[in-house]
């Protein structure tokens, strides 16, 4: 597959991982079209051409800790806590909670759901322990359940 | 699997396994926790799948082809310098090569009429670069001697071919490495490294030089 087959088929979750990463439409194009060149460059390279997706979203997600860490708004990925439920603005549209979770938790979620990658997968991309990863994969959930649920229905497990 | 672990599983998106599906089956909250899964995950994925601009996708493979195809015009505009630099280089008119042409069309007849040396002193003298022998069976030497020549003393031959006449200029001490290449108001000439020393060849076209310098060689 020649790179602009690679491009074509995954153009469109690499635009939306960049929007979870940067939430901002303008700037996940500039990531995409940033990194597609560096991917451009490197693709000769690449061995294994059926790894290119992932190697494209890590391309992203490089790409993007590149741009914000020059713009000095990089934002740690230690010690990010999940939104105080108590704080919850309860019954947000999806769409909405989402933006209300902190990177650290919507990137590999965005991983998971978006590129269909496992979590082993995604620890290798953020460059965490699998255990780490699931961990923010469940926090992220429960969060987002917290969210979008009114709070008359939010009742832990019997 | 107790319920607990069935719904952290679940909430880890990772998938049912067999263990989690047996569990499922025998207890009706995790079952209607599995319901309310599905429902989730896929509000969850309408929410992640953000609106991608129009032709987003195409826009981005064109702008890969339109890379690929500059990138591979300015590599012929590279290669199509270095050629042409290459070329330049190689067709660039040895200075020597033009220096024995100036000798030919302005010292020549000075030199003839300074006097020709003895044949045998010739023979003697040349050995070493072109033994006179040898140019005596290309053609007819009508003249041997010495002459100054870049700070130096030459020797110039006046031989007669077939094919016209040609001026040869031994220097046994001019070390060359390579042959080189000139043409100047209508004269040709090629310097080429011989025993040690170098030999100069002028004539009236370069096929006529370059035939001398072939049977010369042999």
């Amino acid at each position: 597959m020649s790179f602009e087959d690679t491009v074509r088929a995954h153009a469109a979750d690499l635009y939306r991982y960049a929007y979870w990463l940067t939430r901002d439409h303008a700037q996940a194009e500039d990531v995409v079209q940033e990194a597609l060149l560096r991917g451009w460059r490197a693709f000769p390279r690449l061995r294994e051409r059926a790894a290119a997706k992932a190697w494209l979203f890590s391309i992203v997600r490089n790409e993007f800790r590149r741009a914000a860490g020059a713009a000095g708004r990089e934002e740690s990925l230690d010690g990010v806590e999940v939104p105080d439920e108590r704080a919850d603005p309860a019954g947000l549209e999806m769409r909405d909670a989402l933006r209300a979770l902190p990177r650290a938790y919507a990137e590999p979620l965005a991983l998971q759901v978006l590129g269909g990658f496992s979590c082993a997968e995604i620890a290798d991309m953020i460059g965490a322990t699998e255990g780490a990863t699931m961990t923010r994969l469940t926090r992220a959930r429960q969060a987002l359940r917290r969210l979008v649920q009114p709070r008359e229905r939010k009742a832990g497990p019997a | 699997m107790n319920c607990l672990d069935y719904r952290r599983q679940l909430l880890a998106g990772t998938g049912e396994t067999d263990a989690m599906r047996v569990h499922r089956l025998q207890c009706a909250g995790c079952a209607a926790e599995w319901q309310e899964h599905g429902a989730f995950e896929e509000a969850l994925r309408a929410g992640l799948e953000v609106t991608v601009p129009a032709g987003f996708a195409e826009r981005m493979a064109r702008a890969q082809a339109l890379r690929r195809r500059r990138f591979l015009a300015a590599a012929a505009t590279v290669v199509a310098a270095a050629g042409a630099g290459s070329y330049a280089w190689l067709t660039r008119p040895d200075p020597l090569a033009l220096a024995f042409i100036d000798f030919v069309m302005k010292e020549e007849s000075k030199a003839i009429m300074m006097g020709a040396m003895p044949r045998a002193e010739a023979r003697k003298v040349l050995a070493g670069t072109l033994p006179l022998d040898k140019v005596e069976r290309v053609g007819q030497v009508k003249h041997v001697g010495p002459c100054p020549f870049n700070g130096d003393t030459a020797y110039l031959i006046v031989l007669m071919v077939p094919q016209g006449k040609v001026s040869l200029l031994v220097m046994p001490s001019a070390k060359r490495s390579s042959e080189g290449h000139a043409a100047k108001e209508g004269m040709s000439a090629v310097v080429m490294p011989m025993h040690g020393g170098s030999v100069g060849i002028v004539g009236e076209n370069h096929a006529l030089v370059m035939d001398v310098a072939g049977a010369l060689q042999a």
